[in-house]
């Protein structure tokens, strides 16, 4: 094919940083998607048809694309001169293309591997990915993951501490009475041993309870059957204690309403994801992996 | 992995919803970092994090990241309350450019050696970086800052989507990194709200804080509030508290008023070292010694110049430049931070992965185990190697927060107003005050702290002194119920005297296990706890879970300028390194420290004479 030289040398290289201006607009991203989407089908559905040694054939399809691209940006269609600049640049880039594939450029070049990797991906997760599901569809998802959106079972409880700084040893002891004394009626403000933990926790979950008195202190609370009396003696780090749970409130499904945004944040990730994993799937069954593992590494 | 980040994101965002707590006049205790970097970091891009905001986010409320060496990352003390993703300003987000082939970046020719295989290629390659930070000079091969506004945009983004009043706050930040010859400037830059500018200003603009200081005295004329906190000053060589402006001139008050107006707070603690004080600094401090980094950061450059590189230091120069100029340039309350490049912030001495990737991944890569080819230390020692830097790196810090509410708002204003304090790393609560009257409050009842509140100032406060009256100091600190009981509680005073000149003193303000302090030496007796470097099993029965005191200061005088700020210690557990041994089955290494003493550190308390200089 013959090089038109009608158009100088630096404005073909305006042009050239034209297009690589371009290269970074989402329009242009669609169309080189949909390049790459189209070289994805050939692969996938057998080899291109691709003329043999030093011919180049572009045909008018790809010539109306490059103008295309070239309205998009500028605003208006190219003159002949551009149009023939541009597609000079085309031909150069295919026949640049072809040599660095004969000659092997792209085996082995971690670069162009990962690059081609990632166009699949993009690829897949762009296909029919859509960012506006229904409130049908959010509820769905919701029915079917019910178990990662439930609300955690939440205790309020009331606490007093026997201080093991302060008892010692006695403190398991000291807090058996003083639980005594709380179910005779005593009032807890008057007992125990002042703290920075809270004496009134309002409702809240076991990991919270376990970050303010100790894994094995929730344990014990949360598993405490239903009972308006105080119990105990519960211990933690800092002591025995006495408790009386106020309140409880089971675990329990979410509202829709409450979790509508979480929903659809993790609805649309989850798509991505899926398309991805499914999109790989795919792939992989065309393939027979077998690999010869080094010594060793062999089982 | 990613699932399991979003399942446990989703969840915690479900259960905090159900659990908005109202706000608390005497206020809460909250736990977070104010310091942590992404694969955003060209420095924690290039050793293969890859973990972006999100993750960070994610590990931060509950959930599991990878490692940028492929294993786990979860915090086993619970989740955060607060986190501040601080990337690099300087090549924010470029690295990542540059090994996304395609763009522009990609085609700078060092882009193959970057990415490439060859350790010591990778690292020739990163020395640009290095050198370009070091200078303050933008490379101009990398001029163009889209891959900058993108990160920049993905930070403020990811921001705002995990900000959950209540229950999880997160914070707009960046880094500003300015090192004059290596010599360490950095800052965290934290915004009030999710107003941010469109670009952060970095040292690239200018290596001059006082430039950074004017940035953003103009965003908050234009209603951007933000704040710079200095850190890693141990690695300034004496440059991050200096007495002089950046033009060698003698600080004058515009100066004082302009960093103290930007800067209320400053880092303690972190990854790379403590920077409350060291030994050279403090000769009568015998815990002075802790976790310290006297190089410059990242390479092997010893410090020389101590003074004006360490904060109690910087608080007693700011009482003489107080006294000099009228207004005190180093009034800062304490904040402590990872400094993690993995994401996640390793605060945990037995779940402990260090700070960039692929470089300290390992311990092998730390210097907490041998290399394969040494049998023992006693080996590695005779073939004249010696342990990496980092294995002088210490787990993260942590800061501890008091306001109303788990939200921006109160958070900030609690910083604002300096009422913060740093912990190496566990959650020591604490609470100090000052006032008249207030000696007999107990701290542990919600009673004590309103009568606290009404009658003193809380931490990061002023007292002025009161003709005939002795300021009392009232303390209360509760261990991390995961971590050791404490040990003691001291109380650390700087004061100027008539001359202008500064000093030092520390107080042993109350004892664990009824032990009394001795009046002569001002220190609490050995509780004799110890721990089994062999298990790393420490004593059950010694120390105190809660400590508490109301303390006077038995060498008080009414003129003089004064601090006074608490330190709590935690009885000893097992250093990282030495749980990285157990692990590995092999000896400790000799020339690391085998246990430590975690502690807390509040901000100061100023007490002000009358005569109000």
């Amino acid at each position: 094919m013959a090089v038109d030289d009608r158009v100088p040398r630096k404005a073909r290289r305006a042009l050239k940083a034209f297009a690589s201006r371009a290269a970074r607009e989402p329009l242009v991203h669609f169309f080189a998607v949909a390049l790459v989407l189209f070289a994805a089908y050939s692969v996938l559905h057998g080899p291109e048809h691709r003329p043999a040694g030093a011919s180049i054939t572009i045909p008018q399809g790809r010539v109306n694309q490059i103008a295309e691209s070239f309205r998009l940006l500028a605003g208006r269609m190219p003159s002949r001169a551009e149009l023939q600049a541009l597609v000079n640049d085309f031909a150069d880039e295919e026949i640049d293309y072809r040599e660095a594939i004969a000659m092997g450029l792209d085996a082995d070049d971690t670069i162009v591997r990962r690059r081609m990797r990632q166009k699949l991906e993009f690829l897949a997760e762009d296909a029919d990915a859509s960012e506006a599901p229904t409130d049908g569809e959010l509820a769905a998802w919701l029915h079917q993951h019910a178990a990662e959106y439930r609300v955690p079972e939440r205790i309020a409880f009331r606490q007093i501490l026997a201080s093991s700084d302060i008892r010692g040893a006695r403190a398991l002891t000291d807090a058996t009475g003083l639980r005594d004394k709380l179910n005779a009626g005593a009032n807890p403000e008057e007992l125990g041993d002042a703290s920075m933990l809270p004496a009134v926790v309002p409702l809240t979950t076991r990991e919270g309870v376990t970050s303010l008195f100790g894994e094995a202190f929730a344990r014990h609370v949360f598993e405490q059957n239903a009972c308006e009396d105080w119990f105990g003696p519960v211990a933690s780090p800092l002591g025995a204690h006495d408790v009386q749970i106020m309140s409880r409130e089971p675990a329990r499904d979410p509202v829709f309403a409450e979790v509508r945004d979480q929903l659809r944040s993790d609805w649309i990730e989850a798509q991505r994801m899926a398309k991805r994993e499914e999109f790989q799937a795919r792939l992989r069954r065309r393939y027979h992996v077998t690999v010869d593992w080094p010594e060793p590494y062999r089982k | 992995m990613r699932r399991t980040a979003l399942v446990a994101t989703v969840l915690l965002g479900a259960v905090a919803q159900a659990a908005v707590a109202a706000p608390n006049p005497l206020r809460n205790v909250y736990f977070g970092d104010l310091h942590l970097h992404t694969r955003n970091s060209f420095d924690a891009y290039i050793f293969n994090v890859r973990a972006t905001p999100e993750d960070a986010y994610a590990y931060a409320k509950g959930g599991t990241i990878k490692h940028a060496m492929g294993f786990d990352l979860h915090l086993n003390s619970g989740p955060l309350d607060f986190l501040a993703v601080t990337d690099h300003a300087e090549y924010l987000g470029v690295l990542h450019a540059i090994d996304t082939p395609g763009t522009e970046y990609s085609k700078v020719p060092y882009a193959k050696e970057l990415f490439g295989t060859e350790r010591n290629t990778v690292l020739a390659a990163f020395s640009r970086f290095a050198e370009s930070l070091e200078s303050g000079k933008r490379r101009a091969d990398l001029a163009d800052m889209s891959a900058t506004v993108s990160a920049w945009q993905e930070t403020i983004r990811s921001a705002e989507r995990n900000n959950n009043p209540g229950t999880f706050t997160s914070f707009v930040g960046y880094e500003f990194t300015s090192a004059p010859g290596i010599r360490n400037l950095h800052r965290n830059v934290i915004f009030a709200s999710g107003k941010a500018p469109a670009m952060p200003f970095s040292a690239l603009e200018s290596q001059n804080p006082e430039d950074l200081w004017r940035w953003l005295d103009a965003r908050r004329a234009e209603g951007i509030e933000a704040l710079a906190i200095p850190h890693n000053s141990n690695g300034s060589d004496g440059t991050m508290f200096e007495r002089t402006m950046w033009n060698g001139q003698p600080i004058d008050r515009a100066y004082a008023e302009l960093r103290a107006r930007n800067e209320p707070l400053v880092e303690i603690t972190q990854v790379k070292g403590t920077s409350e004080t060291m030994p050279l600094l403090s000769p009568n401090d015998e815990f002075a010694g802790f976790e310290l980094m006297t190089s410059y950061i990242g390479v092997t450059k010893p410090i020389t110049r101590f003074e004006g590189g360490y904060v109690r230091d910087a608080l007693k120069r700011g009482l003489e430049i107080q006294n000099a100029v009228g207004v005190n340039p180093y009034k800062m309350g304490f904040v402590a931070g990872s400094d993690s490049h993995n994401a996640a912030g390793s605060f945990e001495e037995n779940n402990y992965f260090s700070k960039v990737g692929v470089l300290d991944g390992a311990p092998v890569q730390r210097g907490s185990v041998p290399p394969p080819e040494y049998k023992s230390w006693a080996e590695f020692e005779a073939a004249g190697k010696t342990p990496p830097l980092s294995s002088t790196w210490g787990s993260a810090g942590l800061t501890g927060v008091w306001a109303e509410e788990n939200t921006r708002e109160s958070l900030f204003a609690a910083m604002r107003r300096k009422e913060t304090f740093g912990t190496t790393g566990p959650r020591i609560r604490v609470r100090l005050f000052a006032g008249y009257g207030i000696k007999s409050v107990n701290l542990a009842t919600d009673a004590g702290v309103r009568a606290a509140y009404a009658k003193g100032v809380p931490m990061g406060g002023d007292l002025l002194v009161k003709a005939k009256q002795k300021p009392e100091l009232v303390v209360i600190a509760m261990r991390d119920l995961r971590s050791a009981p404490l040990q003691r509680i001291q109380i650390v005073k700087g004061w100027t005297d008539a001359s202008g000149k500064s000093f030092e003193k520390i107080f042993d303000a109350v004892c664990s296990d009824g032990g009394k302090v001795d009046r002569a030496t001002q220190r609490c007796p050995d509780n004799g706890a110890s721990v089994d470097v062999k298990t790393c099993q420490f004593s059950q029965d010694k120390g105190d879970g809660q400590l508490q005191a109301a303390w006077t200061d038995p060498e008080f005088d009414p003129k003089q300028n004064a601090f006074y700020y608490a330190r709590v210690l935690e009885n000893p557990t097992c250093r990282w390194s030495t749980w990285d041994a157990i692990r590995a089955h092999v000896e400790p290494n000799p020339k690391l420290a085998r246990t430590i003493q975690e502690r807390a550190y509040t901000s100061p308390i100023w007490v002000v004479p009358a005569n109000g200089r």
